[in-house]
């Protein structure tokens, strides 16, 4: 076994385990702490997989502002909701669903190929020359779905409605 | 040079995307929701991502560029979601999902 693969196992069974534990832990502060280390964790990964870039992005935008964001929506209502209403317990149904979407979705891995390929790196620019030219239209998409976000979220928190 | 097996993202990616679905039909709690599709969603963006570093054809920079636009979109889906958490907490008084059933109503 490579190195590169003893790594991506690492990350791969950290990630699974934080993405559990995020879940299932009662206290909604820990559940952030795991949740970044699961957002760091998945940057170490598309540092594995040559994409800097994205790596980069995906730090600063989940490890760092998602992260703070979700708990800051914790710390404004966190005061009132820790009664026993919030505590729901597991049914078989949910466990059942995701056991079967799991199988489902693992068999179908093995269509694949087995074999290990080299993985492809490109440079940063070569990503920019692609994102702002043949998916540009995607971009634009994004800048008017975000100001959308921005100004439906506004009218939502506004203070003084009804 | 970095060589791996596809078959091993993937799996990750399931197993990350079957946790988020997992989360998204067991808690009540609307923070943990959202950050159930968090995870359901950063699975899709890794799909992306291995795809774009596993060039069978040549278009290996386009699924990074879609990956860095659907991380855009998962953001912008956060603070939406932040913001119904807080007008539900002002409503409501709660962020149960189960107690915002006006329209079921």
């Amino acid at each position: 076994m490579s190195l590169e693969e003893l790594a991506f196992l690492a990350l791969a069974l950290v990630a699974v385990a934080t993405a559990t534990a995020a879940l299932l832990v009662r206290e909604l502060v820990h559940t952030i702490l795991w949740v970044a280390i699961f957002f760091v964790d998945l940057a170490a990964i598309y540092f594995l997989l040559d994409a800097p870039f994205l790596g980069v992005l995906q730090l600063g935008v989940y490890a760092g502002a998602v992260t703070i964001l979700l708990l800051f929506g914790i710390m404004t209502t966190r005061k009132r909701f820790f009664s026993r209403e919030a505590a729901t317990g597991i049914g078989p149904v949910p466990v059942a669903l995701a056991l079967v979407t799991f199988i489902f979705l693992v068999s179908a891995l093995g269509e694949l190929p087995q074999s290990t390929t080299t993985i492809a790196s490109y440079d940063p620019t070569a990503l920019s020359a692609n994102l702002f030219g043949p998916n540009g239209p995607w971009l634009l998409l994004l800048g008017l779905v975000m100001l959308s976000g921005v100004a439906g979220a506004i009218y939502l928190v506004r203070e003084g409605r009804e | 040079m970095t060589e791996l097996a596809l078959t091993g993202f993937l799996g990750l990616s399931a197993a990350l995307f079957v946790i988020g679905i997992f989360g998204m039909l067991t808690r009540r709690n609307f923070i943990l929701l959202l950050i159930a599709i968090e995870i359901a969603m950063n699975a899709a963006i890794l799909n992306f991502v291995y795809f774009a570093a596993f060039p069978a054809g040549t278009n290996g920079l386009s699924g990074q560029s879609i990956a860095v636009v659907l991380v855009g979109f998962a953001a912008t889906e956060v603070a939406v979601g932040l913001s119904i958490v807080l007008a539900l907490n002002r409503v409501k008084g709660t962020i149960n999902v189960a107690r915002a059933n006006e329209l079921k109503q």
